[in-house]
């Protein structure tokens, strides 16, 4: 019993994976490197502890990480400015991990308008 | 499940904590003090059933022990409910959250089996009993911090 209960445990711990659309803690897990992506806004999660855009580009979909209310707040961002349909330009690392097609934003664009979200990074 | 994970991100708290800065950050710092006050008890509880210590009355030591560290489960169970609140039906999907749940659930009733038996102070119990406890129990608590840190960190 004290065996199954363990082997059960140590299962769930290692097997379990997600695709859920949340994001990630700091910048580890990204290349260091700067790229830029054009698209159109698919789906919206703002809120904390990230917020999170789909982002059709070309034909592929991006999961793009933005900041918290706060964040997006001081970089100017209104309510409803990322919304679905919107055409968003974003500038940030990508996913070290290539297939994610994820990447956390610094700057973006709405139209000729930038919205810096961490103004100390390159 | 799904329409009770909506209906959970509708409540005025996850509402609130999804647009709140300090809000969110006083919940999340409290979580992390839950977890600390745990933790902190759970370690050195556990490493005395184990035999560290042995000039130390085992009673003496849970007697303070085991309330801090029920005091941290319960503060961090009431925080980490919030914080799960916020997403609740992306976090359920999360592998590490999963993993963490059950941890903390063989955790706890480990702790509660154990204590029913043989009381606060566990008088009476085997060096045997003691020992699987233990190791069961630094298992489930270290590995839920663990599996707790991924969420954060290494979704995918």
């Amino acid at each position: 019993m004290k065996k199954a209960l363990l082997t059960a445990i140590l299962a769930l711990g290692v097997a379990l994976s997600s695709d859920a659309v949340l994001a990630h803690h700091g910048w580890s897990w990204t290349t260091g490197q700067n790229m830029v992506l054009s698209g159109v806004i698919k789906k919206v999660r703002l809120g904390n502890p990230h917020g999170v855009l789909e982002v059709q580009v070309g034909n592929e979909i991006w999961t793009i990480e933005v900041g918290q209310p706060w964040r997006n707040e001081r970089a100017g961002l209104k309510d409803g400015d990322l919304s679905e349909g919107v055409e968003i330009r974003v500038i940030g690392e990508p996913a070290a991990d290539k297939s994610d097609r994820r990447l956390k934003v610094e700057r973006l664009f709405l139209g000729d308008r930038e919205y810096i979200l961490y103004p100390d990074r390159d | 499940m799904e329409a009770f994970f909506a209906a959970l991100e509708a409540t005025a708290p996850a509402q609130y904590l999804r647009v709140s800065r300090w809000g969110y950050a006083a919940v999340s710092g409290a979580h992390i003090l839950g977890i600390a006050l745990l933790v902190g008890a759970i370690l050195p509880l556990n490493l005395r059933l184990l035999g560290l210590w042995p000039s130390i009355p085992r009673a003496n030591l849970l007697r303070v022990l085991v309330p801090i560290a029920a005091t941290g489960l319960a503060l961090a169970v009431l925080t980490g409910s919030l914080l799960f609140s916020v997403r609740a039906q992306e976090y359920a999907a999360v592998g590490y959250l999963q993993a963490k749940l059950v941890l903390v659930l063989v955790g706890l009733l480990s702790a509660l089996m154990i204590h029913r038996a043989y009381g606060l102070t566990l008088e009476g119990a085997s060096q045997a009993r003691l020992r699987f406890h233990a190791l069961l129990s630094l298992g489930c608590w270290l590995g839920a911090l663990a599996c707790g840190r991924l969420i954060a960190f290494a979704i995918d």
